[in-house]
C-alpha cells in the first residue's frame, strides 16, 4: 500500500464547509455559557515552544497529580470526599498570583496565609521491594499494568505513603498579617470562616514509577509540594491512593468556594470554572495551566476520569476515581498509551 | 429577568472579538478536515470544529502565536477521541454515516469503500497517538511546516515521523 492508496483509505472526498454558519453556531455556544474572550497580557509573547514552556506544564501537572494522590488538594477550597475529578483552567496570570499569595514553595506556608496548617500524622514516603510489600503496607490492592507501552522499560520500584492527617485552622488575624506583610489587600475572612477547623485526611497511597531513582521522590514529601522538575520526571509513574476526605466542624463548601472567588486577580475563566463545579463537596479540581496544557474528560476503567496533557503532546496524565481509589497515570507518553496503561490496571 | 435574556445572549454573541473571527475564519475549514479525515461523518467533524474553538475561545487568546497550530492538534486529538468513543455505534452504522462515493456508482462498489474506511477508522482509534494524529494532519493537506508545529517537532523530521506512522498504518491493515 502506497502513499496514494493511503489517502485514498483515509477518504479522498472533502467535507462541505459553512464557515459562516459554524462561526454563527460558535457565537451561540459563547452567548450560552456566557464565555468572555482571554486578553493576551500585554507585552509578552505567547509561545508553547520551548523546554521552559513544557517543563512548567509538566511540573504543574505533576503538582497537581501529585496533591490529588497526597489528599491535600482542595483543603482550601472544599469540605470533600471526591467521587469525581474535573479539571479548573489556571491561566498565567492566575499562576502569577497564586505566586503572590504564595511565598514559599511549601503548601504550609501558602495556605498559612489563612490561617494555621498542622500535621496530626504527617506523611512519610518509604520505598518498598515488590508489589505485594506494596500491597501489604498500604492495606489495599496495588494494581499493577497488565502491559506497558513501548518506551517504557526496567523494573518498576513501589513507593508507599501512610495514611495521613491534617489541620487547618482558619485565622482571619493570619490572613491581614500575611496581606500586610505580602504588600497585598485581600477581602476580610467571614466571620462564620475565622476560627473554622478543617481536617484533612488522605491516603494510605501507594506509588509505581518507572525510570527514576527514588520513587518517593516523585510524590509529595512532609511539605505536600512536589519537588518535580522536567528532568525528574520518571517515563511512567502509577499512583492508588484512598480517595482524601476533608471535614469541618461548621464552614460550607459554598462559604469558602465564596471566599475564594473574592481574591483580587482570579481570573474570570477560573471564578467561572470554580462557580461551574456543581457539586464541589464531591468534585476534585485539578488545576490545569491553560496556556500549556490541555485537558478533557475521558473514560477509563468504566468511569468519568480527567485526561491533562502538555500541549506539545510530550507528557500525559489521567486521572480518575473508582471504589473510594483515587488513581492517577502520568508520564512521557502519549494520551493513547496513559489510557491503555491505566485501562491495563487490574 | 427573562425577558430580557435573549437581548443578553445576543450582546454576548456580538462580543466576539474580531480577532477571534479571523482566527475562525482562517482556519475552520481546515479544523473541519483534518476532524474529517478521522471521523469521515460531516456532522461529527463540525462537532469537533466547534468543540475544538470553544475550547480554544476559553482558555487562550486569539492573538497567539501558536493558535493554528493548537488548532491542528486539538483537532487530531479531539476527533481521534471521538472516534474511540465510538464503539458503542454498530459498524453498519458507521458504515451508513459515510457518504457514498460519488466516483463509485456501482452500489457493491460503495458497500466495499465504505466497509474499507470503517476499516481504516478503526485502525486509526488503534494507533498511537502521534501516528494518527500525523496521518491526519498530512491527508487533510497541511504542510511538513504545520504538521511540525502542530505535534512540536522540527520541520525536518515530519518526513521520517509521517513514513513510520504510515508504516504503522499498513502493518494494522494486513
Amino acid at each position: 500500500m502506497n502513499a496514494n492508496e493511503i489517502e485514498r483509505a483515509l477518504g479522498t472526498e472533502e467535507p462541505r464547509t459553512d464557515t459562516e454558519r459554524g462561526l454563527e453556531r460558535l457565537r451561540a455556544s459563547v452567548a450560552r455559557e456566557g464565555l468572555t474572550p482571554v486578553v493576551a497580557p500585554p507585552g509578552r509573547r505567547i509561545s508553547t515552544r520551548g523546554v521552559q514552556g513544557l517543563a512548567a506544564a509538566a511540573t504543574v501537572v505533576l503538582v497537581a497529580s501529585a496533591l490529588a494522590l497526597s489528599g491535600v488538594a482542595g483543603t482550601v477550597l472544599t469540605i470533600f470526599e471526591p467521587k469525581s475529578v474535573t479539571a479548573v483552567p489556571v491561566s498565567q496570570a492566575d499562576l502569577a498570583q497564586l505566586g503572590g499569595a504564595c511565598r514559599g514553595e511549601r503548601l504550609e506556608e501558602c495556605i498559612g496565609a489563612y490561617g494555621t496548617f498542622a500535621w496530626t500524622t504527617p506523611p512519610q514516603p518509604r520505598e518498598v521491594r515488590s508489589l505485594p510489600a506494596a500491597t501489604a503496607a498500604a492495606g489495599f490492592d496495588v494494581l499493577a499494568p497488565s502491559s506497558l507501552p513501548q518506551g517504557v522499560t526496567g523494573t518498576a520500584r513501589y513507593g508507599v505513603i501512610n495514611r495521613s492527617t491534617a489541620t487547618f485552622t482558619f485565622s482571619a488575624e493570619a490572613a491581614r498579617a500575611s496581606a500586610a506583610k505580602a504588600g497585598r489587600t485581600i477581602p476580610p475572612l467571614p466571620k462564620d470562616v475565622d476560627g473554622a477547623k478543617l481536617t484533612i485526611t488522605g491516603g494510605p497511597a501507594a506509588i509505581q514509577v518507572w525510570g527514576a531513582t527514588d520513587p518517593t521522590a516523585t510524590t509529595t514529601g512532609p511539605t505536600g509540594s512536589a519537588g518535580g522538575t522536567l528532568g525528574g520526571i520518571p517515563t511512567l509513574v502509577i499512583g492508588q491512593a484512598k480517595a482524601p476526605t476533608v471535614t469541618s466542624d461548621g464552614v460550607t463548601v459554598d462559604e469558602l468556594r465564596g471566599y475564594l472567588l473574592q481574591q483580587p486577580g482570579i481570573s474570570p475563566q477560573l471564578a467561572a470554572a470554580l462557580r461551574a463545579i456543581t457539586d464541589p463537596s464531591s468534585t476534585l479540581p485539578v488545576p490545569v495551566p491553560a496556556e500549556l496544557a490541555i485537558s478533557h474528560p475521558v473514560k477509563v476503567q468504566g468511569v468519568d476520569g480527567l485526561f491533562i496533557g502538555d500541549s506539545t503532546g510530550l507528557g500525559s496524565a489521567v486521572i480518575w476515581q473508582k471504589g473510594g481509589m483515587m488513581f492517577e497515570v502520568l508520564g512521557t507518553l502519549t494520551e493513547s498509551q496513559v489510557l491503555a496503561v491505566a485501562n491495563s490496571l487490574k | 429577568m427573562e425577558a430580557t435574556a435573549p437581548e443578553h445572549g445576543r450582546d454576548r454573541a456580538a462580543a466576539v472579538p474580531a480577532a477571534f473571527e479571523r482566527l475562525f475564519r482562517a482556519e475552520y475549514a481546515r479544523v473541519v478536515r483534518v476532524a474529517f479525515r478521522v471521523v469521515a461523518d460531516q456532522d461529527e467533524a463540525e462537532d469537533v470544529a466547534q468543540e475544538v474553538f470553544l475550547a480554544f475561545y476559553r482558555a487562550h487568546p486569539a492573538s497567539a502565536d501558536y493558535a493554528a497550530a493548537w488548532l491542528h492538534a486539538a483537532a487530531a486529538h479531539t476527533a481521534l477521541n471521538a472516534l474511540r468513543s465510538r464503539s458503542r455505534r454498530t459498524t453498519r452504522e458507521a458504515a451508513q454515516a459515510i457518504p457514498q462515493d460519488a466516483a463509485s456508482p456501482d452500489p457493491a462498489d460503495s458497500v466495499e469503500a465504505a466497509e474499507t474506511r470503517v476499516e481504516v477508522r478503526a485502525i486509526l482509534a488503534r494507533l498511537p497517538e502521534r501516528d494518527a494524529t500525523i496521518l491526519a494532519l498530512r491527508y487533510a493537506g497541511l504542510s511538513y511546516a504545520e504538521i511540525a508545529a502542530a505535534v512540536d517537532v522540527r520541520a525536518s523530521s515530519v518526513g521520517t515521523l509521517l513514513r513510520r506512522a504510515e508504516e504503522a498504518f499498513r502493518r494494522e491493515l494486513r
